[in-house]
């Protein structure tokens, strides 16, 4: 069981941001070539090395802006580190925020498809799937309306189907389980469960720390882009103060 | 860097069948193209034709016993015709002119014809030409002496121009040379050396071909990764999601519409309408089968301002997706890119429907129309590359993108002919790529022929160019996008 999903080594990220973004096209090449541009170095991430092994549930806490988000994206590609290398061996699906990755106008079975291709699975796959994840969903007929018609909680329950019915290597989830009604929480977290048992790796961040004693194998802190502490649940959450 | 691992789950692909449908679609195109390129792939009109100079004078009365010869040599390889324009003192005249084509060579006599004085009208021609071809009068002096039977006060007189003067020839009127040049035209065609060797062509990139196949089957075949496998890979793993997000943008674009999909066919045909009815009656133009002229320049042009308007945000657009998943983001554009395709194929029924209305009849080269229309395609997904990544750090690309496809629509002979263009301003045509594919589709679908076969090369390479910059462009920057979202 101890296969090596995620290496993290050594990654640093460091935005540029200009001083002043908004300037004239003038002022911006004149600058340029007086060679007087400045910027502001922003450190997101500062040395940070982990692996994370097949079936972990990983939680990442800490305050906002402590580059947990940051992480998540070098992680699943979205941004290539400046510093350190990422290897994932897998395929990465991350739960959509609600409504990204939808289309408002198609219905919800045409986004189930779109959703499921933008997240990398077969069409085979999915219309395997299809049925399964209709099911959880509890749309029923609903699934033939267009999602502009849906509620928030409607479309919360159609995201997390499509992420969560299909069987992601890594999962990535990112403050998502506070949606829906009380019944349809319980029931993603016992899906979460279930995955997590199947041997999918999930990296979670919440600022729940209930939810993270409850889901979480390890847990590693951030704070201003280095890692505070990293170890099992209990340990980390005792010390975690806000 | 990072490294991506591909799963292992992932279905091992086969490429010995996308190198064979390569490989075997080379073979068919060669010969396809050699069939529907026909005459024009071999000839073309000769560089050495030669104008009617400016009429100045009358040269004498072509009674009977009166010769005017002219003496000219000619760079044309297929020497098929010569024309001789006339003065009639404005009044009918009667009697047969002769038209005699000598060979100041061996002294042959090339060709000759008679024509009716009386149905010479002023300033009109006579055109006397071979069935065969004569290839032997390159550079060679020819003789062209011209005669009459007619009684004077009822006889033509052939034109010629006073100031001309041109190295090897020589007017000689009644014996007496005479300074000027006849008022006469040769035409004929050459030999395109690219059509003299096709096959050896076609044979060579054949060859350069197989070898590109043998290497990447060999590559493959000792496990390592060419770009053309890594392509494969991506095309198979990316294809649903290409079909997903193109079906979703044409079914969102009409959602809501009634007329739906036949918006597709009707905008352009609307479009024409319009156009036609302001550009024929209120500003006469003549060209021929304008309805259609106008429809082949309103479909390509609508094809190019909406796949590059619509890559232009592809990126910013969905900002909500690049942030979260990550997809190789070409695939953005490109799925708009390929939206607009499937709607460039919807406007062609108008067009065809439009052609079958007006009389125009398709040829075997309307096909080769395609080729141009793809040329364009191409170069319009290049240009959408470059447009979406610079929309990303300067927002103002579109601002400028509005105006600059404005003056580019009327930089192109869209509904205006070509002609109209004072001479200063032809360069504007010369560098405008749309220009080169949209002459080229109205000369396979309108006249009926195929362009030269080094025209094809040139609209490939100036395609192939804006894909190339687009898409380095495109690659230098990608990955900072995500930083400015």
């Amino acid at each position: 069981m101890s296969q090596t999903m995620i290496e993290v080594n050594d990654v640093t990220m460091r935005f540029r941001m200009n001083n002043d973004r908004i300037m004239s096209l003038k002022e911006f090449v004149t600058t340029a070539l007086r060679g007087k541009l400045e910027y502001n170095e922003f450190t997101a991430l500062e040395h940070v090395s982990f692996t994370v092994e097949k079936g972990e549930t990983l939680g990442l806490i800490g305050r906002n802006g402590a580059g947990k988000s940051t992480l998540l994206k070098v992680i699943s590609g979205i941004m290539k580190p400046t510093e350190g290398t990422v290897a994932v061996h897998g395929n990465v699906v991350p739960m959509l925020e609600l409504g990204s990755g939808f289309d408002f106008d198609l219905t919800g079975r045409e986004n189930v498809f779109l959703n499921g291709a933008i997240l990398g699975y077969s069409e085979e796959y999915l219309k395997e799937k299809y049925q399964e994840i209709l099911d959880f969903s509890e749309l029923g007929a609903f699934i033939d309306v267009p999602i502009r018609n849906y509620s928030s909680g409607m479309l919360a329950r159609l995201a997390f189907s499509v992420a969560a019915m299909v069987r992601p290597e890594i999962l990535i989830v990112d403050e998502i389980l506070s949606v829906g009604d009380t019944e349809f929480q319980a029931k993603s977290r016992a899906r979460m469960m279930e995955l997590m048992g199947g041997g999918t790796t999930v990296l979670f961040v919440s600022h729940n720390l209930e939810q993270i004693r409850e889901m979480c194998s390890r847990v590693i802190w951030l704070e201003s882009g280095r890692i505070q502490m990293a170890g099992s649940t209990e340990n980390v959450c005792n010390h975690y103060v806000i | 860097m990072r490294k991506h691992d591909r799963p292992k789950a992932e279905a091992p692909i086969d490429i010995k069948k996308p190198l064979v449908i390569v490989a075997a679609a080379y073979i068919v195109l060669v010969f396809l193209f050699y069939w529907l390129a026909g005459d024009q792939l071999h000839f073309r009109q000769s560089r050495g034709n030669l104008d009617l100079p400016a009429a100045e004078a009358g040269t004498v009365e072509l009674t009977q016993g009166a010769v005017v010869e002219q003496v000219f040599k000619a760079d044309i390889q297929r020497f098929q015709s010569v024309s001789v324009q006339w003065g009639t003192y404005y009044r009918p005249n009667a009697g047969t002119v002769t038209m005699e084509l000598y060979s100041l060579a061996d002294n042959s006599l090339v060709m000759s014809q008679s024509f009716d004085a009386a149905a010479i009208s002023e300033g009109g021609l006579t055109t006397m030409s071979v069935d065969t071809p004569i290839e032997t009068a390159y550079g060679v002096p020819l003789l062209l002496r011209i005669y009459a039977d007619s009684l004077p006060g009822g006889a033509v007189s052939p034109l010629m121009s006073v100031s001309a003067h041109e190295d090897g020839f020589s007017l000689t009127v009644n014996g007496a040379p005479t300074d000027g040049v006849l008022c006469f035209s040769a035409s004929g065609e050459d030999y395109i050396w690219t059509g003299l060797h096709y096959w050896k062509f076609a044979a060579g990139f054949g060859l350069l071909l197989a070898l590109g196949i043998a290497f990447v089957w060999h590559r493959w075949k000792s496990g390592k990764h060419s770009y053309v496998v890594n392509a494969l890979i991506a095309v198979q793993k990316y294809r649903f999601l290409i079909r997903q997000l193109v079906s979703r943008d044409f079914k969102t674009k009409y959602k809501r519409s009634v007329l739906g999909v036949f918006w597709s066919f009707l905008n352009p045909l609307m479009m024409m309408c319009v156009q036609y009815f302001v550009f024929s009656t209120i500003f006469k133009s003549d060209i021929p089968d304008y309805a259609v002229y106008l429809l082949i320049g309103i479909v390509s042009f609508n094809f190019f301002s909406e796949a590059c308007g619509m890559s232009l945000t592809s990126i910013l657009g969905n900002a909500g997706l690049i942030t979260k998943v990550y997809v190789p983001k070409y695939i953005y554009p490109l799925t708009r890119v390929m939206s607009s395709v499937v709607n460039l194929s919807i406007s062609l029924i108008p067009l065809i429907l439009v052609s079958l209305v007006t009389g125009v009849q398709f040829k075997k080269s309307a096909v080769l129309a395609l080729f141009f229309l793809a040329c364009l395609v191409v170069f319009s997904l290049g240009l959408g590359l470059l447009l979406s990544a610079s929309m990303v750090f300067f927002r103002d690309t579109q601002f400028l993108w509005g105006v600059f496809s404005m003056a580019w629509m009327y930089a192109t002979p869209i509904f205006y002919p070509e002609s109209i263009l004072p001479e200063q301003f032809r360069f504007i045509l010369t560098i405008n790529p749309l220009y080169h594919f949209l002459k080229n589709t109205r000369m396979c679908i309108l006249d009926g022929l195929s362009p030269e076969p080094f025209i094809y090369f040139q609209c490939f390479v100036i395609a192939l160019a804006m894909l190339l910059v687009g898409a380095l462009v495109f690659r230098k920057t990608q990955d900072r996008f995500v930083l400015y979202l």
